[in-house]
């Protein structure tokens, strides 16, 4: 499958009369774009704010980040399953908006130990998201909607947004493109090399998917076992996060880390990148001992694979599940990496691991829990209410994990830890 | 700097086994190894006391030993504490690290001990103290105190001390983040390809090494015994009367169910943020299955069950407090006269 990724790249983003991309200026017409999302009836207004890296400037919550990209009409529907039809991605043409995201607020959650930005400053420095411009989209909730509903309205209204943008590129000139293409497990001409896999968690039940909570190809993972999907379709819009999206944004599936790595070592011959496999973490016994075995055996007898790398999604359960999995592969044949975080609350090694396997011994530890920053009042903070943005512009302790991208779950962090 | 010394009485020149029952002995200035480390440490350093006891003396009566190497160091107005190094002696190492910790803990000045990281000390003290790593040869010792005193330096002068690999202690398992070049995935994949490949690779994390729990004798007539049910499931009467956090508790409370036959959903809720628990507060006997052990009570399976559950939010709980509230949940059930207990986890 061969996905060709044509990067616009975006120097400068500004409100004007149309959206239309100008070489690499990006001018939005708000007005257009607000009654694009306000054709869902459950969104009452929306409000967009432009923030641009450097600037003083904090916003949050964040429901989601993702990066404005859009299918090359006859190429495949953009996030097939959630806005267009259940048809296969991860092929044809995408444009790209390159140095620009949509930022989702949720007016709805709560700001203690909810997800933000920082453009400026320490922590914009640790931010990966501090170096893109923003658009920051308010929308604005009917009464009485039930909290899943608005959530689900969040999520439409973050790809609307997200498609709606990217459009001004379709049809405008390429500077650059990337090709993703990997026929899959089988490969001729490279039998010498570590046939290498990726195993990513999309979900972990411990949070019940709500009926309405899109996550793969629009689908809510109830009842799904793990299920063998070619790379190409995480970069291109099949997966997005779940509504708990702890260390995870859908910007970080479209720019997948582990992924595009993978493709660089294919790229360069020293591995072949047979596939992923994308799985959940359960909330009981069998749903976990089920998960992970099918996920270990696709590895081992769909994919061949020699080597696989396992993120999870989520906190303890997750991260167990994620390690018993690694051990399955490994009694397979397989050799694992892990990507852990530090779950102790006490910064301790030993609370940290939550498994201890011993054929389980390459692990990658992103910490987490002793990154903090005293950060100044901002000139401009937005939140998803006047009052989150007031107290989110006041100056405060920021505690790592609660800045987008720096503990990340999809290998976006440049933290590590060290035990000392 | 004042520096307060201890030694065993091997290192402290009392003799060896023979003497392992020598009572404490107070020397002014240094002794032995201690003459080395304060050349280490530099001029302004003197080793104003030197306290040496034996081995066996140590292990067996260290409350004694303890109170009284803590009241000398304080009589000494010392800045520093060093214990060894005791390289491979397990007495020394334990005895060394316990009146380091204590010294440490009452006075708040810095402790320093070396011992070989088989020492049994390690262990049990690695996470408090600075350990440096002795080896097991004692022809290292100007090199092992140079790096003790290299630590002891930068610990009263309150300087950051840098990697276990750069000082040469024995890591304490303590997390520390820095940022780094390059992404997790990118070390993910670099690491994958090391392994896959048989190339050497360097794991970021070691899990530490448990000790194993030994199993109890198994119960001899469980129609005689008194069961009790332990949860760590979250489960606990309407209100939380004891204010059991959802997640790194503190504390756990033991429920009355002596009247009861089965839990009702009305009068219980969960206090656990790690799981789905719907099915649970739906049924309480999901998860404390005080049904079933009264029907087995009943048909005399089990002897009794006792009158009240323990619960408790095992959830992201550091792991000394978990120790702590199991030593204290054991502790209450034991008083009790529980024989056996049926644990339910999530």
């Amino acid at each position: 499958m061969r996905l060709t990724l044509a990067y616009h790249a975006v120097s400068d983003m500004s409100f004007g009369d149309t959206t239309q991309l100008h070489g690499s200026s990006l001018s939005i017409d708000q007005e257009a774009l607000r009654q694009h999302l306000l054709a869902d009836r459950r969104l009452v207004s929306v409000d967009f704010h432009i923030v641009h890296p450097g600037d003083s400037c904090r916003f949050g919550v964040v429901f989601d980040i993702l990066e404005p990209r859009a299918k090359q009409p006859e190429d495949g529907p953009n996030f097939p399953g959630i806005l267009g039809p259940i048809e296969m991605v991860g092929q044809g043409f995408t444009h790209v908006l390159r140095g620009v995201a949509v930022t989702v607020l949720d007016e709805g959650a709560p700001l203690a130990g909810g997800k933000l930005v920082d453009m400026s400053g320490a922590a914009g420095d640790a931010c990966p998201y501090a170096s893109l411009s923003h658009l920051v989209v308010v929308p604005h909730l009917g009464p009485g909607l039930e909290r899943h509903t608005a959530l689900h309205a969040l999520r439409l209204a973050s790809v609307r947004a997200a498609v709606h943008l990217a459009g001004a590129a379709v049809g405008q000139p390429v500077a650059t493109t990337e090709v993703f293409d990997t026929p899959g497990p089988v490969v001729a001409g490279r039998e010498a090399l570590p046939r290498i896999a990726y195993i990513g968690q999309i979900h972990s039940r411990q949070r019940v998917a709500e009926v309405d909570e899109q996550i793969f190809y629009g689908a809510n993972t109830v009842g799904m076992v793990p299920v063998l999907l070619h790379p190409n379709e995480w970069l291109d819009g099949a997966v997005v996060i779940s509504h708990s999206s702890r260390g995870v944004e859908t910007y970080f599936y479209q720019n997948h880390p582990v992924i595009t790595e993978l493709y660089r070592w294919h790229r360069d011959g020293e591995i072949t990148l047979v596939g992923t496999i994308a799985t959940m973490a359960a909330s009981d016994n069998d749903d976990r001992a089920r998960n992970c075995m099918l996920a270990a055996q696709q590895a081992k007898w769909a994919l061949a694979a020699d080597g696989v790398i396992l993120t999870k999604y989520g906190g303890g359960a997750p991260h167990a599940d994620m390690a018993l999995t690694a051990r399955m592969c490994e009694a397979l044949g397989i050799r694992t990496t892990v990507q852990v975080e530090d779950m102790s609350r006490d910064r301790r090694a030993e609370s940290s691991q939550l498994f201890n396997y011993a054929e389980v011994d390459a692990i990658v530890h992103v910490g987490g829990n002793d990154t903090q920053w005293a950060v100044p009042a901002v000139e401009r903070a937005i939140g998803g209410t006047l009052e989150a943005a007031a107290a989110l512009g006041a100056s405060q302790r920021l505690d790592a994990a609660r800045l987008c991208g720096v503990v990340n779950q999809q290998g976006a962090s440049r933290l590590r830890s060290f035990v000392y | 700097m004042r520096v307060v010394h201890y030694l065993n009485q091997f290192f402290g020149g009392q003799g060896g086994e023979e003497a392992a029952d020598m009572a404490p002995r107070l020397q002014d200035g240094a002794v032995g190894p201690g003459r080395l480390l304060e050349q280490v440490l530099g001029h302004n350093t003197h080793i104003v006391q030197t306290v040496i006891a034996g081995d066996n003396y140590g292990a067996e009566q260290l409350e004694a030993l303890t109170e009284l190497v803590v009241a000398q160091v304080r009589e000494a107005q010392a800045d520093l504490f060093v214990a060894g190094p005791c390289f491979e002696a397990g007495r020394y190492g334990m005895v060394a690290a316990a009146l380091c910790k204590a010294v440490q803990s009452e006075l708040g000045i810095p402790v320093v001990t070396g011992m070989a990281p088989e020492n049994p000390g390690v262990d049990l003290y690695r996470q408090d103290l600075y350990i440096v790593d002795s080896g097991a040869n004692v022809s290292a010792m100007r090199e092992v105190l140079s790096r003790m005193g290299r630590v002891a330096t930068k610990l009263a002068q309150h300087q950051d001390i840098g990697r276990p690999t750069d000082e040469g202690y024995i890591p304490r398992g303590i997390l520390h983040d820095e940022f780094v070049e390059h992404t997790a995935a990118e070390r993910l994949v670099q690491m994958l390809v090391a392994k896959t490949t048989g190339k050497p690779f360097e794991s970021e994390f070691t899990p530490p090494a448990f000790a194993a729990v030994p199993a109890p004798a198994p119960v001899a007539d469980l129609s005689k015994a008194r069961v009790a049910i332990v949860t760590d499931g979250g489960l606990v009467p309407k209100g939380n009367p004891d204010h059991i956090a959802p997640y790194a508790a503190t504390n756990w409370g033991a429920y009355d169910i002596s009247a009861l036959d089965d839990l009702e959903g009305e009068g219980y809720e969960v206090s656990h943020r790690g799981y789905d628990t719907r099915y649970v507060e739906q049924d309480p006997d999901r998860l404390v299955p005080v049904d079933v052990l009264r029907d087995l009570e009943k048909s005399g399976v089990v002897g009794k069950l006792h009158d009240q559950f323990i619960s408790t939010s095992g959830l992201a709980n550091p792991l000394a407090n978990s120790r702590r509230l199991g030593r204290e949940i054991a502790a209450k059930l034991k008083q009790d006269g529980v024989d056996a207990v049926i644990l339910t986890s999530t």
